[in-house]
């Protein structure tokens, strides 16, 4: 190495008065002071109001705890006979859920008319509830009884008005005791849950569909040839940019609007959301692949499509799956939220919920949005961490 | 087997920035040689290599192997030349991400339907092949380990096992050691030159130690600013000559 010979150095910028410096900073703060003190009107902070009036929000609080999960339910025991009304064949009936069997005399009645009903082989001394089922599947109760000592029973009923041939009466018997089984709630909150789920996942599908093939447009070292692909890539970078900035909530209304309220609205908006995400996401990694691969694989004679299977595709394949799971993740946390506007999913239903002031009902389905989320969100690391 | 020949006449390339990478070169490379290229970087040595295989296309000149020239062929055409070629990086190129194996496999592209790559099928007598090279670079071992997880001189020799899976008649070796440590550069540039006596396979070579190409070559070229400025044997390159390669404040480093 030469060696460089030692320069002078430049004298140094000359400083700021020290009087002046100190009143900077002073004026600074004043203009801090300003800002904060309006910002703390204009949101109506007030910690006064949240100190004495927590008692408002403690049955909410306290429900939190206890979620809607389990029920109990009376132990039931049915038999059904097939009545045909009109000149209709008796349709097939359901097998008993019990030993008790039940007959009708006659057997073909019509509307209107008296009908016996006897059970058999049933328990003794418990209440007997008679329901009408029609053909469109509604229900009604016709009678009622109670089984004597030996478990049999004896009623009258009236053949009701109903519209539709095929006819079912039965006999549900109410067992003593009762059976825990999970909630209305808890039943509801799972089905949604599926719901959110695949809601988010429909929604990540659409937008790497579009996504892949768009990313390739809005890498600039594959758009960088000529003026005219200079351009498309500004344009998908734009459109990229402005989808991107539009908050899924507010694509939802929209979406709301235009194919109605449901999971569909929810689809879309995340769909539309991600597909500007993850485009960024994936062009940018195919912006940063190493040329060297591409150049060594060129150099032992392959093929175009032997280049990008094994110079290419190794490169962006694994940080692709990697995006799209993270993408998916945060599509369910999202996916909760959406239902509040109308997506669909558990939001939806806690939206309910809420409204409704059913705060243990809202606590299963808040619960439930919880689990997901965190579910997903380890599966996802995991999944991302083989991956890459 | 054997090696080609390469015969440059009067290559020039003039990049689309307008920069002259490389005036008027006119070298032609015997079978079996062990040439060394040295020079400055920037003098031009990567250019050269790559107008070899074009991955660099020339701007005027003719480039011959053996008899075929290169410079006047179609892709398909060059597709065939290219994977006599064999080529090792300075920065190794693998596919980090791919197994061992994959990337000495890929080294037989140029000889395989490419509708194979979709299914990443490779003929098991291939795969013995590639096991085999990786057995003369010494790490068998590790053909089911990942490319990235292999230390500097192990990805160098993978480069190598790669480039011998073409089945080369000519071996381009650009600055294969400038990125490992001194008793790894050994190692390697071993397997090159026993490539090149055994095999008798033409090499084409750049270092930028000159004592590895004293060391290593048949033959040294030297580049400057895009121009031969000398083409003799190893131990022509004297102090005065060095200076003139390297200018004039450059002190000759010696690598064990």
């Amino acid at each position: 190495m030469e060696r460089t010979p030692a320069t002078r150095l430049p004298s140094a910028p000359e400083l700021p008065r020290p009087g002046l410096g100190a009143l900077r900073v002073l004026a600074w703060l004043l203009v801090l002071g300003v800002i904060y003190a309006y910002g703390w009107k204009v949101t109506q902070i007030d910690l006064v109001e949240l100190a004495t009036k927590w008692s408002l929000a403690k049955p909410l609080l306290v429900d939190l705890v206890r979620p809607d999960l389990m029920e109990r339910y009376p132990r039931l025991q049915t038999s059904e006979v097939g009545i045909g009304l009109e000149g209709t064949a008796p349709p097939p009936a359901a097998a008993p859920s019990g030993p008790g069997r039940i007959t009708i005399a006659p057997t073909t009645p019509k509307m209107g008319d008296q009908v016996t009903v006897t059970g058999q082989g049933f328990e003794a001394s418990r209440p007997v509830e008679l329901i009408w089922r029609d053909q469109a599947g509604s229900t009604a109760t016709v009678g009622r009884a109670v089984t004597d000592a030996g478990g049999g029973f004896v009623a009258r009923v009236t053949v009701p008005k109903v519209i539709g041939g095929e006819n079912h009466l039965i006999a549900q018997l109410t067992l003593e005791g009762t059976v825990l089984g999970p909630s209305n709630t808890l039943r509801l909150t799972l089905f949604r849950m599926v719901e959110t789920i695949f809601l988010a996942l429909m929604g990540t599908t659409m937008a790497v569909v579009l996504a892949v093939p768009l990313s390739f447009l809005g890498a600039k070292n594959l758009m960088s040839r000529s003026p005219l692909s200079m351009s498309v890539y500004y344009l998908i970078r734009t459109v990229f940019n402005i989808m991107r900035s539009i908050e899924p909530l507010i694509m939802a209304i929209v979406f709301a609007v235009w194919v109605g309220i449901g999971p569909f609205a929810g689809v879309l908006a995340l769909g539309v959301h991600s597909i500007a995400s993850l485009g960024k996401l994936y062009s940018e990694q195919i912006e940063s692949i190493d040329p060297g691969p591409i150049e060594a694989i060129t150099a032992t004679g392959a093929s175009m499509l032997q280049i990008v299977r094994y110079a290419v595709v190794p490169q962006i394949v694994p940080p692709f799956i990697a995006f799209t799971i993270y993408r998916w993740d945060i599509n369910i946390r999202m996916s909760t939220v959406i239902g509040f506007v109308g997506g669909g999913g558990l939001g939806f239903l806690l939206f309910q919920y809420i409204n409704l002031l059913q705060w243990r009902h809202a606590a299963t389905a808040l619960w439930a949005i919880t689990l997901v989320v965190a579910v997903m969100d380890y599966m996802s690391a995991k999944v991302r961490e083989k991956v890459v | 087997m054997g090696g080609a020949a390469v015969r440059i006449e009067h290559l020039t390339k003039v990049y689309a920035d307008g920069t002259r990478a490389l005036t008027d070169i006119t070298l032609s490379v015997k079978p079996g040689e062990f040439l060394v290229i040295i020079g400055l970087s920037g003098s031009g040595k990567s250019t050269l290599m790559r107008c070899i295989n074009r991955l660099i296309e020339p701007t005027s000149g003719k480039i011959f192997l053996d008899d075929v020239e290169v410079t006047a062929l179609p892709l398909d055409r060059l597709r065939q030349v290219r994977r006599q070629i064999g080529m090792i990086f300075q920065q190794f190129n693998l596919v980090k991400r791919a197994s061992v194996l994959t990337n000495v496999l890929s080294g037989r592209l140029g000889y395989l339907p490419p509708a194979w790559a979709l299914t990443n099928y490779f003929p098991r007598d291939l795969r013995h092949e590639a096991i085999r090279h990786l057995e003369t670079v010494g790490i068998p071992e590790k053909a089911y380990t990942r490319a990235d997880q292999l230390s500097g001189g192990q990805q160098q020799r993978v480069g190598i096992a790669r480039a011998l899976m073409q089945d080369p008649k000519l071996i381009l070796a650009d600055e294969p050691v400038a990125s490992l440590d001194p008793a790894t550069s050994h190692s390697v540039l071993k397997y090159v030159e026993d490539l090149n006596r055994r095999q008798g396979i033409t090499v084409m070579c750049s270092l930028h130690f000159l004592s590895l190409a004293r060391r290593y070559g048949t033959r040294v070229v030297a580049l400057k600013a895009g121009q031969i400025v000398l083409d003799g044997l190893p131990h022509d390159v004297d102090e005065r000559r060095f200076k003139e390669i390297y200018g004039e404040e450059a002190l000759e480093v010696e690598i064990a």
